[in-house]
């Protein structure tokens, strides 16, 4: 676990080295997809981002990718790493080993490059998308005067890493997938107003809830906390008589 | 006002609005791969293998039909495969059998438990747990199989 | 009713500033047309820590940001209802040089329409424990947070679902100029590595701290000083409230809460380039050192990411080499006005919060260019939601 004092430790031992990226490429028009090879220096804090941006800039300004907040917060640059799920910001380069292959995430259609359109992953949900819920950090803490609770945004930061890792969208693209399910176990658990009436119906059909079939790498991937897989399986609790089980809550920091 | 509007456009349009290729887990440029063994947790390893045991399971299956139809035979057909059954590469292929139903059954139980949400968050703790149990019965049955030798 | 087909815009940067401007402009009839390089927000705006401006921060040194901040802090709650996590936030006074500052901060809060409320120590602890224990006051004011994408994604969805044509991954590669007048550009598609043209009555220059590389296409200047600041991001939620330090504006004087996360900011120095930031280690370090001033616990925790975003303020080359002292303010130049040429607008300054009003500002320039009769309407226009964006209109 990196603190204060190994950063600062990592920024006194910076070492330029080089790394060599396969690349996925495509763009519309061509007949098949391939791979440009990049050498990019590299220091101890580089992240994969960093590296893209450096080809972007200094070799290749026909590189495309998605990207946005730099801190795993929109969720928006999600990739394949050495066939891992990640997301580009936050993965550093040093740790990868001398060649590293990056491709598009799977199971969503790519528009060009390491881009995807995300317009599949997004038809999947339920048509009511949580968004906000109640904060459980420090809920001993008292809240200010005019508001009832503090809010904080749901973790699923909608990246698609779970959809790219499960193994069943190879099978069939109409499974809805796990972030879609775990959303509706977040309304289900916490629905804020919402009706929330038809959502363990919508969830109890063939390429719902049942379609998973317990491989985990859904949670293995996820960068947010999110813990799609349990959600599942709290769905299916629900379904089959029991109560919707609520995973553990992420403990409060101290 | 000006009357001009966009008269060109963005080229490729069309092709952008077209359904882009969908890349499926795998090795190489897609879709060429189907299994992707790269980064993958404990999960998808007890998923793949519940899969080839379920498939061993159905193959020993028939092979024991077909086995016990050699009753129909008669005594010495049967009496000839008896012989067969404690030579010691058959005796190794029933601790593999062994293997199979103990990882299987015991897998099952797990996916059950998580699966009907009665322990939705446990699957690793399980997988380890079952490990050890399958790994202590499968050393006692080897041994027990293994003495008929 | 008029005959003429309804003017083009063709609006270059998809920032923030970029897609509320396609918004307001698509709402009084104007025909749009937004390209960026890259994906939308995906240059300062996406990058920033995510704060609701109260406006506080500005309320001694620059009234005019602080009042534009407060106000459009209120009509993005009202159009984007859901979209923010509201819990408000502090101003902590850490030693006797804040206490001196806590003065003029009310006066200033209170003569720039920012309500505030003085809080003891144990009044801020019992709202945030983590604060540092040795804080001398707090004021609460209406701070709050938002996801620096998914807000602005609203303003795409809808300019979308009312028939603007909104085209990531196109970048300009030059103006098209005759006589002083733009009208168009060369654009480079690069999902299909194609190039073409796209007409427009009026071009915008939208492009925050790239506004410099696209008004040279067209043979004009604008004053932009690219000004990167680095960002710190770090495993747990620290705060519900986001937490400024009660002074001037300074380095590594607020904590904002980010889902899981926690993002001190913010350091300032200028650039040439924006593509090429850098993220200077010592600049992360103060981060780490300034940010534990309010919450210790920074110093403990886990690091997430280190990264930088450029801020486009506007003021002439030659000025301080820090930034900071430059407005927060917005602008929109008329390059008629200002250069002698037709078809050319350029949209720059402000913050993440000010992007209605910097959009109306402009779409009200252009309407005048364009003798187009129309009000905005985007004060009160529900916004829809950040999914939208993504599905076909």
């Amino acid at each position: 676990m990196q603190t204060a004092t190994d950063q600062a430790a990592a920024g006194a031992a910076e070492a330029t080295e080089t790394r060599r990226f396969r690349v996925f490429r495509y763009k519309r028009g061509d007949k098949a997809p391939h791979f440009d090879t990049f050498d990019v220096p590299i220091e101890s804090r580089t992240t994969l981002l960093d590296a893209m941006k450096w080809i972007q800039l200094h070799r290749d300004a026909s590189l495309m990718l998605r990207h946005s907040c730099y801190h795993a917060s929109c969720g928006t640059c999600g990739v394949r790493v050495n066939g891992r799920e990640v997301l580009l910001c936050v993965t550093a380069v040093h740790d990868l080993g001398l060649e590293i292959t990056v491709e598009p995430v799977a199971n969503i259609p790519v528009l060009t490059d390491l881009v995807v359109d995300m317009e599949e992953f997004y038809a999947r949900f339920p048509d009511q998308h949580p968004y906000v819920r109640e904060s459980e950090f420090n809920a001993a803490a008292s809240t200010p005067d005019g508001i009832a609770a503090y809010v904080r945004y749901e973790d699923c930061i909608e990246c698609g890493l779970c959809l790219s890792a499960c193994p069943i969208p190879a099978t069939t693209d109409r499974y809805v997938g796990p972030a879609a399910l775990a959303a509706a176990q977040r309304m289900l658990e916490e629905p804020r107003g919402a009706d929330v009436a038809d959502l363990l119906d919508w969830a109890d059909e063939p390429d719902g809830v049942w379609r998973c079939h317990a491989a985990f790498e859904c949670s293995e991937a996820c960068p947010s906390n999110v813990n799609p897989a349990a959600r599942i399986m709290a769905l299916r609790g629900a379904l089959v008589g029991g109560a919707l089980v609520i995973p553990d809550r992420v403990e409060e920091m101290r | 006002m000006s009357q001009t509007t966009s008269a060109d456009g963005l080229p490729g349009l069309e092709e952008r609005a077209q359904r882009g290729p969908v890349l499926r887990k795998g090795i190489g440029v897609a879709p060429s791969g189907w299994f992707d063994p790269r980064g993958r947790a404990i999960g998808s390893w007890a998923f793949a293998a519940n899969r080839i045991t379920g498939l061993g399971l159905v193959f020993y299956l028939y092979l024991h039909l077909g086995v016990l139809s050699i009753l129909l035979v008669g005594k010495s057909g049967w009496n000839d495969f008896v012989a067969l059954a404690t030579n010691i590469v058959f005796l190794g292929l029933d601790v593999l059998l062994l293997f199979g139903v103990l990882f299987h059954g015991l897998n099952g139980v797990r996916v059950a438990l998580v699966g009907t949400g009665i322990v939705p968050d446990r699957q690793k703790a399980l997988f380890w747990a079952f490990s050890v149990i399958g790994t202590l019965t499968l050393a006692y049955g080897a041994f027990r199989i293994l003495g008929r030798a | 009713m008029s005959t003429t087909a309804p003017a083009h815009i063709l609006i270059v940067g998809g920032g923030g500033t970029g897609g509320a401007l396609a918004h307001d402009l698509t709402l009084r009839g104007l025909k749009v047309t937004l390209v960026d390089r890259g994906e939308v927000t995906s240059g300062t705006t996406g990058r920033h820590h995510g704060l609701l401006h109260s406006g506080a921060r500005y309320a001694v040194g620059d009234k005019e940001s602080a009042v534009e901040c407060i106000e459009e802090n209120m009509i993005l709650r009202r159009i984007c209802p859901g979209s923010f996590e509201e819990n408000d936030g502090l101003f902590v006074a850490i030693d006797d040089e804040d206490m001196e500052y806590l003065e003029p901060f009310l006066k200033g809060c209170a003569e720039s329409g920012i309500p505030t409320q003085q809080l003891t120590p144990s009044e801020a602890l019992a709202l945030e424990p983590n604060l540092n224990p040795e804080l001398k006051a707090a004021v609460r004011i209406p701070d709050g947070t938002m996801d620096a994408m998914r807000m602005p994604l609203r303003f795409f969805a809808t300019a979308k679902h009312n028939g603007a044509k909104i085209h990531p991954y196109a970048e300009v590669k030059d103006l098209i100029v005759h006589d002083r007048v733009v009208s168009g550009a060369v654009v480079h598609d690069h999902v299909t590595g194609k190039d073409g043209q796209l007409r427009a009555d009026i071009v915008v220059n939208a492009t925050g701290p790239w506004s410099e590389r696209i008004a040279s296409m067209a043979g004009v200047d604008v004053p932009i000083r690219p000004s990167p600041g680095v960002l710190l991001a770090l495993r747990g939620r620290l705060c519900n409230m986001v937490i400024n330090r009660l002074h001037k504006s300074g380095d590594g004087d607020i904590v904002v809460p980010q889902r899981g996360l926690s993002v001190v900011g913010t350091s300032s120095w200028t650039v040439e380039n924006p593509d090429d930031l850098g993220v200077p280690e010592d600049h992360v370090q103060r981060m780490y050192d300034e940010g534990a001033k309010l919450i210790p616990a920074v110093k403990r925790v886990e690091f997430r990411a280190a990264w930088s975003a450029a801020r486009p303020l506007i003021g002439s080359r030659g000025d301080e080499d820090t930034g900071r002292e430059l407005s927060r303010t917005f602008k929109t130049f008329d390059h008629k006005d200002s250069d002698g040429v037709e078809g050319f607008v350029t949209i720059t300054g402000g913050k993440g919060t000010t992007l209605r009003g910097m959009a109306e500002l402009c779409a009200n320039v252009i309407c005048g260019k364009l003798g187009v009769e129309a009000e905005c309407r985007t004060r009160e226009t529900v916004l829809l939601p950040h999914t939208a964006y993504y599905s076909a209109a």
